[in-house]
């Protein structure tokens, strides 16, 4: 296919795209949310624009000096004071309203989450952990994130995108990311799930999110954290909820055995 | 009552929700688990949020309302636990089972955990559920109370008494593995903070 028809393809767009204006696509109702947001100000933005811009052009037309060069002198209106007092009092109305719904709806943890991933920032990498899963304190599986450096990628990736140990969760399941920071304050952020969490230290800071495709889902840390800011990516992986079982699974069982041929040996 | 009025009208959020969580208002194991849920009470050991479900439960017995599901998520661990022995074991997990997996591969997960339900635990999709008393976006506090609640129940019920379990389980998924181990530490040495 010639690469002037590939704006006809519909695969989503889950990661940046060079020159990109618009969002990445909706993987979550939140960031599904948060563009019908975005489409709703917009409109009071634009009725806005055309209207000032109008006031405007037409004020500098026909008071110009050449035109008009003793300006009229009206210093009192009634209507027009009660007019432009009350609509500019209105329409913030109509934007906070669905702006708080979808503020509140964001934070509400609706269901029970049926997994917990804990991301730790780390300077400069991502730690997981899956600890769902432990029968003791011992972590069975936990696993780091480093970026893949520029000279190391393959074609196809992204640069200063790709990771690599993809952080799997399970699609169409309400998950729980608790995230947090080891050092300094990091960001969990994925565009497309519409999530952008602070890591503060010594907090644990909750999301909840229930990514509704599969797909692969790329984010980059968003508080500066450290020289290596922006080495530290975010990848996110849905699969279908039976695989991630198996996922899971054989990633614990090679530790927890590893584990025990350890204990073995000593 | 409430177990058998919620199952007939599901609350708002449950009515939205996939198919498989529905099941969790499943009548069948709950009258185990509400005599459950009473034992602790009277040995006064548990904390405030088992006794105040039950309390919010006995009140609001008919309407549903938010702590109707909270209960019915807070209330399935003891359950579970209740039957280690493994006569009664695989009838109840298989049917927790069911509820926490998705339709797709319930009947492989069914015989899997009938088989072996202690072996197999990293199957079953679950985690601590959502709190009521830590509704916010910070949940350090939910960690801390989870790891304090287990040591307060292992020193209650002694060592590795089954329904500790669940907090275990709790803080576990809750807390960063740094943190338990810090903690561990602490209590080791006599300087942990919290109310043991």
């Amino acid at each position: 296919m010639k690469s002037k028809w590939l704006f006809l393809t519909i695969a989503p767009c889950d990661a940046a795209e060079p020159w990109q204006l618009g969002f990445q696509d909706a993987a979550t109702p939140m960031m599904q949310g948060i563009i019908d947001l975005h489409h709703d100000i917009f409109f009071f933005l634009i009725l806005i624009l055309v209207f000032v811009s109008r006031i405007l052009v037409r004020a500098l037309w026909h008071f110009h000096y050449p035109k008009n060069p003793i300006p009229q002198r009206i210093v009192h209106g009634t209507t027009i004071e009660i007019l432009r007092t009350i609509f500019p009092s209105i329409i913030p109305m109509f934007i906070a309203i669905p702006s708080f719904a979808l503020l509140y709806s964001m934070d509400e943890v609706v269901v029970d989450p049926a997994i917990t991933i804990k991301a730790i920032g780390h300077q400069w990498y991502r730690t997981y952990e899956y600890s769902d899963y432990n029968s003791s304190d011992e972590q069975s599986l936990t696993f780091d994130s480093y970026t893949i450096p520029e000279d190391d990628l393959e074609l196809g990736q992204s640069r200063l995108l790709e990771v690599d140990n993809r952080v799997v969760v399970p699609a169409k399941t309400h998950l729980r990311i608790i995230v947090t920071p080891a050092d300094v304050p990091h960001s969990w952020a994925v565009p497309s799930l519409g999530v952008k969490c602070d890591a503060v230290p010594g907090r644990l800071n909750q999301i909840s999110i229930s990514v509704q495709r599969e797909g692969v889902y790329y984010g980059q840390c968003s508080e500066i954290c450290g020289t290596n800011h922006a080495f530290t990516p975010i990848v996110v992986e849905a699969v279908p909820s039976k695989d991630y079982g198996s996922r899971v699974s054989n990633q614990l069982i090679p530790q927890t055995t590893g584990e025990a041929e350890a204990e073995m040996k000593e | 009552m409430a177990e058998a009025a919620s199952p007939n009208s599901p609350s708002l959020a449950e009515q939205y929700f996939v198919k498989e969580k529905e099941e969790k208002t499943d009548a069948g194991p709950k009258p185990t688990e509400f005599k459950e849920v009473e034992n602790p009470k009277e040995a006064a050991t548990q904390e405030a949020a088992v006794e105040k479900t039950v309390e919010a439960v006995d009140e609001k017995a008919v309407e549903e309302t938010p702590t109707a599901s909270e209960e019915s998520s807070e209330a399935t661990p003891p359950a579970e636990e209740q039957s280690t022995d493994p006569t009664s074991d695989a009838p109840e997990v298989s049917s927790d089972a069911v509820t926490e997996q998705s339709s797709g591969n319930t009947e492989e997960e069914n015989v899997g955990d009938q088989v072996s339900a202690q072996e197999t635990p990293e199957i079953k999709l679950e985690t601590a559920p959502a709190d009521f008393r830590f509704p916010t976006t910070n949940q350090s506090r939910h960690c801390f109370t989870r790891y304090v609640e287990y040591h307060r129940c292992v020193a209650a019920k002694g060592d590795g008494a089954p329904e500790c379990d669940k907090f275990a389980k709790y803080y576990r998924s809750l807390c960063p593995g740094e943190w338990v181990d810090r903690w561990n530490e602490q209590r080791e040495n006599g300087t942990f903070p919290g109310p043991l």
